[in-house]
């Protein structure tokens, strides 16, 4: 075994959308920071579709970009076609969506990782977590080097484990053509990881040589536009090349060779018994749920500028290959189209995120943290936010600095977190509006406002915005409180006058209802903030439901505030918490000065 | 910010002066409103104020305000001496919640107090076993089926706005625009009945009904037993013509008592009889079944100086099925011994009175009065609300179905309107369980073909 001479602060394994913005957020806070990877071709590869944002989750990459993270100036670098979802509604859930050049997003990941001070990245695969003192001391690979590191960051995505279905075809993958890790995933379990199952899927991609689009509905990119970054330049970025995205829908025919076929797709033929998404079915699996439904919608995603090939959205399957040739030809305009890559479901391994901390830190192995797909969450937003949060505590751990965690009112990403951590997961996890309580606070329009000075204080986030940043906070409240105000434009860039006025109209729109949440959100943020003791055992309180206190046990929760969500715990079980952790920190204090 | 709790400080029942204590951030605020001034409140000073509900004064009192830290709790506190009737208590603790209060939980008070570090940890000891006991009990009493019809009729609301919040959700999800646009007008009818539902229920919280239009109390019996004599005797003049004849009293006679401050709504029913000769009297039989009906609380009068006759026997069956609580009344004490009605022993509440010479009736009124304190209002099928907590949990759970009616009336997004139907299921969170976004997502994709 060969033990490589530099040791990190942190070691990041995996370089999807979890890891790549771990690695540079670790990086940016100082640490030394290794990223591991199967192959370096792969970085940041959009193995789905080749968008990023979309309901819930484009708020999640504002709220990445606000923080100081990359993805959203990723997006923009690498976009071909920009839309605001839901215009027709409210503003709270008006969501950004970006098509990518998916071969020009994972370049220009890999690029600004390669840049990165602090970061070094290293092909190689990661076989075997090492741990020695009760806590982890380095990662062994592949071709058995080991890199010793105060801290890792696991982001393995759907690898673990991975088992690829299409019809009665079954062969190991992580991803189609890639490897894998199976050595990682006993690893884990000999970690004493509770590991479970979960299953995914992807559509066909296709020629679109021979594509009759007069058949379709087009969806051009939005004119004017909304770039995903808030430091993206509007004037230089409008005039990139922008392509078009088509709506159309299946047939009576789709209905009948599904319905014909039925028992062929890998769902249903009794091969795959891990649980998948239910917002993310495959087209068989509408048809078996909703037999009423003749027609369901399908979307055209080009998957880049070089390329004919398309992603369908809503063509997700893991019938067999003839089937799904049969399955296109009956879409009209696609009659002539031909099959690329055929769509695929996946079976892979995932690590139960109740075995974490809000930091995202493992309670079974110290220092090991845990993001991304491995925890149990499908979509590269809901990754990259993880990814964003797991390597900040990570780099912070090696510093001896208290965990970043954010709250369920100021971000999209607490909202996941608080979720994964304190109620664990039943399906893939997806994010949406409605798991958010406070809605109305936590929005695409004042990402900036609410996590901009969190990116500032971690180093995260480029400190040379501060000074427009603080003006156009200043604006802001200046406008609000005087809507004659005129705004002053000067030192504001990248931020704008029209943006100020953008924010201030969300806000009044809001106003009743803004003052509502922020008056609950302040009692969370009160409970947030009674720390349940070190040493202090919750499940053990005297009076607690014996429900509760089984609960307790397992969620380990580490504020009054994260208990008092666990499904089941009752008001008054709370309040004898918090009697025991007064009557435990008097006792403390007491023994200390006695 | 902690929330700002009120509750009774003396025990509940009869008593010269009750004790009304707030405690919180927003007490002195809430101080200012229900007196209606602005005035300084000098530290731990009694004050004589008057209280307000709305236009008219509730009572008078003595105010006494300790801010934070030197108080009970170590929160700003304010207490009020006010006079001890249930209705000047209950009405009292009603209009604090209007001004901003609410209504503490089992041992909140000193629960506050330890964690400002007004009490020691032996004290704390007792107060953790308050707690729990309030903790299995409230959870024996979720689990068994004593209130199996009221969290039936909570859980019927519940399931009708949580899918109809399922209906939003999935509108606010639907990127394809693959669903049809809501119904708004459908959707504000679907509402408004369970609005109602809610507005039904909270009407049987007797703190609110029963003291503010007062407990209404039928009295019946076989005629000439003394019915009237009794009326007259609780109220003190001769308001029904009382006679010697049987059947006098042909109309139902309503008197309105004030029973120590409370209100009692007292119906002088006819008596009787299987057969009544006159139509009037006929008339008269039917309004008294009809006054049973409408009664809180049942006084059947019986006479102790003769056996009951077969009518009576049978009227008293009839009594209870109608599913009443029912006190028992035997008249004339000054003329007959006890232990001859074959009632007795029979039920929980029986009263000795002579109504002419005034034996026993305190011990009556306070019997009255006890149903006022221990509520027994029952909504039309049986199903009520027993404490203020649960009264302010379905009052705002109402006011939150009917803005989200409004709202989508008003044509506003449907993000708006999700907002207060979340408040909806939020305040009925600790009557019929929570509802979490889990729950609304399994009823979306139950429901509607979504998903890329």
């Amino acid at each position: 075994m060969y033990e490589y001479p530099q040791i990190y602060d942190v070691i990041v394994i995996g370089g999807g959308h979890a890891g790549c913005e771990a690695a540079l957020a670790s990086a940016k806070t100082g640490a030394k920071t290794l990223l591991l990877t199967q192959s370096l071709d792969t970085i940041a590869q959009m193995s789905c579709n080749p968008s990023i944002g979309g309901i819930a989750k484009g708020q999640i990459v504002r709220e990445i970009d606000a923080l100081g993270g990359a993805m959203g100036r990723i997006t923009d670098s690498a976009a071909v076609h920009y839309h605001m979802l839901n215009t027709g509604k409210g503003p709270a859930v008006h969501s950004p969506r970006v098509q990518c050049d998916k071969k020009a997003y994972q370049f220009n990941f890999k690029h600004t990782l390669e840049l990165q001070p602090n970061l070094d990245v290293m092909q190689d695969e990661a076989a075997q977590i090492a741990v020695s003192d009760g806590a982890v001391s380095g990662v062994v690979t592949l071709r058995h080097t080991f890199y010793r590191a105060k801290t890792v960051v696991l982001t393995a995505g759907t690898f673990l484990a991975g088992t690829i279905h299409i019809g009665e075809e079954v062969f190991p993958g992580g991803r189609y053509n890639d490897m894998p890790s199976n050595e990682l995933s006993k690893s884990l379990k000999a970690l004493g990881l509770h590991i479970i199952r979960f299953k995914t899927g992807t559509p066909m991609r296709i020629n679109a040589r021979g594509v009759d689009f007069d058949k379709f509905r087009l969806q051009p990119s939005d004119d004017p536009f909304q770039p995903m970054s808030h430091f993206t330049d509007y004037a230089a970025q409008s005039k990139r090349k922008f392509l078009c995205c088509y709506i159309t829908r299946t047939t009576e025919e789709t209905d009948k060779i599904l319905r014909e076929n039925l028992n062929r797709s890998a769902m249903y033929s009794g091969k795959i018994h891990a649980l998948g998404p239910r917002y993310c079915p495959s087209v068989e699996d509408k048809t078996k749920k909703f037999p009423d439904v003749k027609s369901h919608p399908l979307f055209l995603e080009p998957e880049g500028t070089n390329t004919e090939e398309f992603y369908i959205q809503g063509f997700s399957t893991s019938m067999p290959e003839e089937v799904q040739r049969a399955l296109l030809k009956s879409v009209p305009g696609l009659e002539n189209a031909s099959i690329t890559r055929p769509g695929y479901a996946i079976e892979y391994d995932f690590s139960d995120p109740m075995d974490l901390y809000p930091s995202l830190e493992s309670k079974i192995v110290p220092g090991l943290f845990c993001a991304g797909q491995v925890n149990g969450t499908t979509g590269y937003e809901e990754a990259g936010g993880q990814g964003f949060v797991a390597g900040v505590n990570a780099a912070r751990k090696t510093r001896g600095q208290e965990p970043f965690v954010l709250r369920r009112d100021e971000a999209y990403i607490g909202v996941l977190i608080d979720d994964l951590v304190t109620k664990g997961v039943n399906e893939p996890y997806r994010m949406f509006t409605s798991r958010a309580e406070y809605r109305i606070l936590l929005r695409n329009d004042n990402a900036d406002l609410r996590l901009c000075p969190h990116g500032f204080a971690l180093g995260t986030l480029d400190p040379q915005y501060k000074p427009a940043f603080e003006k156009y906070r200043a604006e802001v409240e200046r406008l609000k409180a005087d809507p004659s105000y005129s705004v002053d434009e000067t030192g504001l860039y990248p931020w704008t006058a029209e943006k100020v006025r953008f924010h201030v109209d969300v806000y009044q729109k809001y106003a009743g209802y803004y003052e509502r949440n922020k008056k609950d959100a302040e009692k969370l943020a009160q409970a947030e903030n009674i720390v349940i003791p070190e040493g202090f055992d919750p499940s053990a309180v005297k009076g607690i439901l014996i429900e509760s206190s089984q609960k307790l046990k397992t969620v380990r929760p580490r504020t009054l505030g994260q208990a008092a969500r666990i499904p089941g715990v009752t008001p008054a079980d709370i309040q004898l918490l918090a009697i025991h952790i007064e009557r435990y920190r008097r006792l403390q204090h007491a023994r200390k000065n006695g | 910010m902690p929330s700002t709790i009120v509750a009774p400080a003396t025990a509940p029942g009869q008593s010269a002066v009750a004790l009304i204590r707030l405690s919180g951030p927003e007490s002195l605020s809430v101080l200012r409103k229900v007196t209606r001034t602005d005035k300084i409140f000098a530290p731990r000073e009694q004050v004589f104020c008057r209280l307000y509900d709305g236009e008219k004064v509730l009572d008078e009192a003595l105010v006494t305000y300790f801010p934070a830290p030197r108080s009970f709790t170590g929160e700003d506190v304010v207490e009020f001496a006010v006079h001890g009737s249930p209705y000047i208590r209950g009405r009292l603790l009603e209009v604090l919640c209007a001004c901003g209060a609410e209504p503490a939980r089992r041992g909140e008070f000193s629960y506050r107090a330890f964690l400002n570090g007004k009490m020691d940890l032996l004290e704390a000891q007792g107060l953790c076993d308050l707690i729990s006991a309030g903790n299995k009990a409230a959870h024996d009493l979720a689990l068994s089926s004593l209130d199996g019809r009221l969290s039936e009729k909570l859980n019927a609301v519940k399931n009708a706005l949580s899918e109809m919040l399922a209906e939003l959700e999935a509108r606010l999800d639907d990127v394809d625009e693959e669903m049809p646009p809501l119904n708004t007008a459908a959707a504000e009818q679907e509402l408004l009945p369970q609005a109602g539902a809610l507005a039904r229920l909270a009407d049987t919280f007797s703190v609110g009904r029963l003291i503010k239009e007062g407990l209404k109390a039928a009295i019946v019996g076989a005629p000439n037993c003394g019915k009237s004599s009794l009326l007259n005797a609780l109220v003190g003049f001769d308001r029904a013509i009382v006679s010697e004849q049987s059947g006098t009293t042909r109309d139902t006679v309503e008197e309105t008592l004030d029973l120590d401050g409370q209100k009692v709504i007292l119906t002088d029913t006819a008596g009787i009889r299987e057969h009544a000769l006159d139509p009037a009297e006929r008339e008269g039989m039917k309004r008294s079944l009809r006054a049973i009906e409408k009664a809180d609380l049942v006084l059947f009068v019986a006479d102790l100086t003769r056996e009951l006759t077969p009518q009576e026997e049978a009227l008293w069956d009839d009594v209870q099925k109608q599913d009443k609580p029912v006190i028992l009344v035997l008249n004339k004490t000054d003329e007959a011994p006890r232990g001859r009605c074959a009632l007795e022993g029979k039920t929980q509440y029986t009263a000795y009175v002579s109504c002419k010479n005034g034996e026993g009736l305190d011990g009556l009124k306070k019997q009255i009065l006890a149903f006022v304190s221990a509520p027994q209002a029952q909504g039309e099928d049986g199903v009520m609300i027993s404490n203020l907590r649960q009264y302010e949990a379905v009052l705002n759970a109402q006011t939150e179905t009917e803005s989200a009616a409004a709202r989508l009336a008003a044509g506003a997004g449907l993000e708006l309107c999700a907002e207060h139907l979340r408040g909806a299921l939020g305040a009925l969170k600790d009557l019929a369980g929570e509802t979490t976004p889990d729950d609304i997502l399994g009823i979306i994709f139950s429901k509607f073909c979504m998903g890329k």
